[in-house]
């Protein structure tokens, strides 16, 4: 930060006014109204009583808000596990000498991230559909018509079934961020373990991951991050049905203020939404910055 | 001779297992990959059956291959498609030219001019890429509304700008610690204002981050569909995730119809990503790891 290049201070104000201001307007000034509208009985209209904590008392008190945290939480375990868990396997094949086609692998595996998840909800939608999907066709070819259901009816398997299209989806992204990783360390590491003795399973626990131990805890902050906000793919595939057995919070908090036109609770479940998604996603970023700093290592 | 048969038949058996691990290898990723691309060729040879065929057989190939599907969503109006793309691609543009611009402008002075609140406007944008965004989905709706900036075509390039310029200040900010300051100043003492080296100087420097926050961007404001939803009500002017919504609404019992106009829609992300595969992955990649 040198003086002999500084500009008039009205320069730095000029150039740094429209997107702060834009910036302020579109983060700050929603988080502020929400936090003054959840303090009312406000149905969108232009009356509203004030009504104090009344409606934080009933969030804190409301099973369904509850059951959507649950249901992201539920969605972060089984990404976590099922993306860079996947990911991972996916890319200690991929770096063996003895396989093709390294590049299609990727281009194709990365491909689904980059598609709306709007369409990727329509796409297993039709995979999971009664008559004409995918998977129940599969059922019949293999003789077991019996076991074919209206998938996304089922209470208990909805969840994972919502889980699935989000874990395909990311497979490849994840796939290519470890690559990366592990490209960038040196290779004669692995040549040595391999004349060692060691074999497929030891170097990948002992020696891969804790290499690329950084870059699997970023990795696992972009899933939390990620599933914390799903809204979209639920929204097209099951919109939180049956019952509320797929809710998560953000969708919870957009059938309370449009649905049910409950703009004053809704504003407290955004506040709950807010503050809930700070404690999960900070405290995870908490937790990586504590292991990352251990070992002093630089991602 | 024994001792020199056992290693080579050591090696035979070596080699005979390392065939089967290779096949089994290569089998194993390619089901992968296939199932990443799988989804889009079924959906493009689906779309070619009428919906009587492909509800009768959902997964052969089409018989006596048709357009029509194509035909009916290019030649009716009613539908949106058309407009709904052009609404995207403006909306996209836009935000994502101003995501760059502002972020290098605010990332560049905030790295290397002091001012008073420096700090304390940094910390106010990173604090941006940890605000959980979705918790703004209903407050912004009441904001726009009670602004009266709903529903317009500009409507929904301020929350993408505001929600993209976080990451990209902070890639602009490390991008430029890391250039040396003695280039400025040369300009400086050449008689170069503020502005000029700013643009003709730092900005192509800048280029590799920069095009990794367009590559971001591009992505993250073309597929945005949950802010699209609340602030979007007029039909004409909605993004082709929220069109997408209303025409499976429209037409749940036609798939072939769906997935033709699926395909449309997508085509230019499709074409986008097949092109320039290697450079999206990269920036990407990037993007997601330094942030």
């Amino acid at each position: 930060m040198l003086n002999s290049i500084r500009p008039k201070t009205r320069v730095i104000l000029a150039y740094l006014f429209i997107p702060v201001a834009l910036y302020v307007f579109a983060v700050f000034i929603p988080l502020g109204t929400a936090a003054f509208y959840s303090l009312f009985k406000w149905k969108g209209g232009p009356h509203k009583t004030f009504i104090g904590f009344d409606n934080y008392v009933a969030l804190i008190k409301d099973k369904i808000f509850w059951e959507s945290f649950s249901h992201n939480i539920y969605l972060v375990v089984a990404c976590i596990i099922g993306q860079i868990g996947l990911a991972f396997i996916v890319v200690l094949m991929i770096n063996s000498r003895l396989v093709k086609f390294k590049a299609i692998h990727r281009t194709f595996g990365f491909f689904p991230s980059t598609i709306s998840a709007v369409y990727i909800g329509f796409l297993w939608l039709m995979v999971y559909d009664y008559k004409r999907g995918i998977l129940n066709w599969f059922l019949d070819l293999i003789g077991k018509s019996d076991s074919t259901k209206v998938w996304l009816n089922e209470p208990s398997l909805v969840m994972l079934l919502i889980a699935i299209p989000l874990i395909w989806q990311f497979i490849g992204y994840y796939m290519v961020i470890i690559i990366s990783a592990i490209s960038s360390v040196d290779t004669e590491i692995f040549e040595v373990a391999e004349l060692d003795g060691a074999n497929a399973f030891q170097r990948a626990v002992y020696i891969i991951v804790p290499l690329i131990k950084n870059t699997l805890l970023v990795c696992v902050t972009l899933c939390v991050a990620g599933n914390m906000k799903a809204f979209d793919h639920i929204y097209v595939m099951t919109v939180g049905g049956p019952g509320n057995d797929s809710m998560v919070m953000a969708l919870y908090g957009y059938t309370v203020s449009f649905a049910q036109q409950n703009m004053g609770y809704g504003s407290a479940i955004s506040i709950g939404i807010f503050l809930t998604s700070l404690v999960v996603i900070g405290g995870v970023q908490l937790l990586v910055h504590v292991l990352t700093k251990e070992k002093g290592e630089k991602i | 001779m024994k001792e020199a048969k056992a290693p080579s038949g050591y090696s035979v058996v070596s080699l005979i297992k390392t065939k089967i691990l290779s096949i089994f290898l290569n089998l194993v990723l390619i089901i992968f990959s296939l199932s990443c691309i799988f989804p889009l060729v079924w959906m493009f040879y689906s779309s070619l059956k009428m919906k009587r065929v492909f509800n009768a057989d959902v997964i052969g190939l089409p018989k006596s291959p048709t357009f029509s599907n194509y035909i009916k969503i290019l030649t009716n109006k009613d539908y949106h498609i058309f407009n709904s793309m052009g609404n995207s691609l403006r909306t996209t543009v836009i935000s994502v030219v101003l995501i760059v611009v502002f972020g290098f402008i605010v990332g560049y002075i905030l790295s290397r001019i002091s001012f008073k609140g420096n700090r304390i406007l940094y910390a106010l944008f990173l604090m941006g890429i940890l605000i959980p965004i979705h918790s703004l989905l209903v407050p912004i709706y009441v904001v726009f509304n009670k602004f009266g900036i709903g529903n317009q075509w500009y409507t929904l390039i301020i929350p993408y700008v505001a929600f993209g310029l976080p990451i990209a200040i902070f890639l602009v900010e490390g991008y430029v610690k890391a250039i040396p300051v003695a280039l400025e100043e040369a300009a400086a003492i050449d008689g170069s204002s503020f502005t000029r080296t700013l643009f003709s100087v730092i900005f192509p420097i800048c280029k590799p981050i920069l095009t990794t926050i367009g590559i971001i961007s591009t992505f993250a404001c073309w597929n945005e569909f949950s802010f699209a939803l609340v602030l979007m009500k007029n039909p004409k002017l909605q993004t082709v995730p929220l069109a997408m919504t209303q025409f499976t609404g429209q037409f749940s019992s036609d798939y072939p119809k769906i997935m033709a106009a699926m395909l449309i829609t997508m085509a230019p992300i499709i074409v986008f990503y097949f092109g320039f595969s290697k450079q999206i992955i990269k920036g990407m990649v990037a993007g997601a790891v330094k942030g």
